[in-house]
């Protein structure tokens, strides 16, 4: 049986044009490629 | 692929060529990233844009800089009806190539019809506003507000579901059912949408296995409220219907329409056909019956034409007849003469010509009608009295000597003709005139001896003929009032 108020949570506003920049903004492109980067980057610290 | 480090392109050894790093786990990162694009893609092909998504992301989140990845997700997110999302992975894949990138013109796609951004715009507010409403336990200005939403973008997954959830709260199963099968449409694979269609498809068809079975539910209104098909069927309860006598009644009221539909419908259509059979058949009845007056006027002209014929043919036989009597007899008298000239003696044979001559003109009377002697001509009258007046007083002697003599004999049958002609010839002889009535006293005509007798007594007074006549007269009387 379904909770509608249950379901009702999973449901959230959509980004509204005017928000768009914002959001693109606010993103986080990290991926892993670039932690990898970071971990080689770091482990050349710690040997120097 | 490129070196991370020095932005050498990469070989296949492990490390970079150009500043000799160990590129093996980086490599199996572009790998994985590359992975789970080309998963991605395969998803977006079959339509199961969620499951395109995650793979997409899991793409992008291995390499940022899979262009293709993010282009896709974009794709994917604009197919849902995020466009905003959409619009967000292309300004990103924009900036992180931003040359030879088809991002470009898939923005320009969007942003160059402004009144489109527009309607996009208003499509998720009006989106947002209804969630709005379903936070605040408004769920039909929601459902309105959905359905406004889904008008200007149809291929909205998201407001599709949150349609078909608030059908589901109000158990408008039906109705619940068209919107997940739309989300299922644009998106194949989509978790919720297959959760809630199995939740509708369970109410829909809780035990039974035929797909229209109506579901009923109780309501506090002591009414039965059920879905069949497309429609809500709403049935007050405890209301019995009399079946016994609704059902007589139904049938009475369905014979009474059938005979009134007989009566105004085919009755009157029958007599009019009866009625031509009859005027048909009357005026072939009446074309014969004029053939054959027709025919029986002109058989009655016929006869009346034979009619005439026939008369006129009698009068030419009358007279033709009339001729051959005046002929015939002319005959006799003329055979009469020649007798006489031949053998002026022979008194018998003269009397005999005599006697077919007068015999003829009886028999023509007696055919005609008509006086013989009225049609004979001078002449023929003539000469007859000439020959009667040279042979007459010898015929009365013959003829009285034979009657006579018969008279005498009692032989009244031959005394009568002779006394007769005897008379004839000599009507003096008194003696020829009584015993011709003694002669018809004999036989037994008394009238005819009496008119005789009196003859006798007018004609010849005196005489002893006129007396023995009175004598026999008065017997003949007397022996009558005796009687």
């Amino acid at each position: 049986m379904i909770d509608f108020e249950e379901e009702l949570k999973k449901f959230h506003p959509s980004l509204e044009v005017e928000d768009a920049e914002e959001a693109i903004y606010g993103q986080d492109l990290t991926d892993m490629a670039d932690l990898l980067i970071k971990m080689v980057e770091k482990t050349k610290t710690e040997e120097e | 692929m490129n070196c991370y480090n020095c932005g050498c392109r990469l070989s296949e050894y492990d490390f970079c060529t150009g500043c000799g790093v160990d590129v093996t786990i980086y490599k199996k990162i572009m790998f994985m990233s590359n992975r789970f694009y080309n998963d991605g893609l395969e998803k977006a092909s079959v339509r199961d844009l969620s499951g395109a998504i995650i793979s997409l992301r899991q793409s992008i989140k291995f390499n940022k800089n899979n262009i293709d990845a993010r282009n896709l997700l974009g794709l994917v997110y604009f197919e849902m009806g995020e466009v905003v999302t959409a619009l967000q992975e292309w300004v990103i894949s924009k900036n992180l190539r931003p040359k030879k990138n088809i991002a470009d013109d898939y923005i320009n796609m969007i942003q160059a019809n402004q009144t489109r951004l527009d309607a996009i715009n208003q499509t998720i507010k009006k989106y947002n506003q209804a969630l709005m409403y379903c936070y605040q336990d408004s769920q039909d200005l929601a459902v309105i507000q959905l359905k406004k939403v889904l008008s200007y973008n149809p291929k909205y997954v998201r407001a599709h579901q949150l349609l078909a959830l608030l059908y589901i709260n109000a158990e408008e199963w039906e109705k619940a059912q068209k919107e997940l099968q739309k989300c299922s449409q644009i998106d194949t694979n989509n978790t919720a949408t297959l959760r809630y269609m199995r939740e509708v498809e369970h109410m829909l068809m809780p035990e039974e296995p035929a797909k229209n079975t109506p579901r009923k539910k109780k309501t506090a209104e002591n009414v039965v409220r059920y879905q069949s098909g497309n429609e809500t069927i709403i049935q007050p309860v405890n209301v019995k219907e009399s079946k016994g006598v609704s059902s007589l009644l139904n049938l009475g009221i369905g014979v009474i329409i059938g005979v009134a539909i007989a009566c105004f419908l085919i009755l009157p259509s029958q007599i009019q056909n009866a009625k031509a059979g009859i005027n048909d058949e009357l005026r072939m009845v009446s074309e014969q019956s004029d053939a054959k007056t027709a025919t029986i006027d002109e058989l009655e002209q016929k006869v009346q034409k034979l009619t005439d014929e026939k008369a006129a043919l009698a009068e030419e036989l009358a007279a033709s007849q009339e001729t051959d009597d005046t002929l015939k007899a002319t005959d006799g008298l003329m055979m009469a003469a020649g007798a006489y000239l031949e053998a002026p003696d022979d008194i018998e044979k003269i009397a005999g010509y005599l006697e077919a001559l007068a015999a003829e003109d009886e028999s023509s009377e007696a055919e005609n009608g008509e006086n013989a002697e009225d049609n004979r001509s001078e002449s023929f009258v003539a000469l007859y009295d000439n020959l009667v007046k040279a042979v007459g007083p010898r015929l009365a002697d013959y003829y009285y000597n034979i009657g006579r003599t018969a008279y005498f004999d009692e032989d009244y049958d031959t005394s009568i003709p002779n006394l007769q002609w005897a008379y004839q010839y000599n009507s003096a002889n008194n003696e020829a005139l009584f015993y011709l009535g003694n002669s018809y006293r004999g036989i037994g005509e008394l009238d005819t001896a009496k008119e005789i007798y009196a003859q006798v007594i007018d004609n010849f007074p005196g005489t002893r003929t006129a007396a023995q006549s009175e004598t026999n007269l008065a017997e003949i009387n007397n022996a009558e009032q005796q009687n």
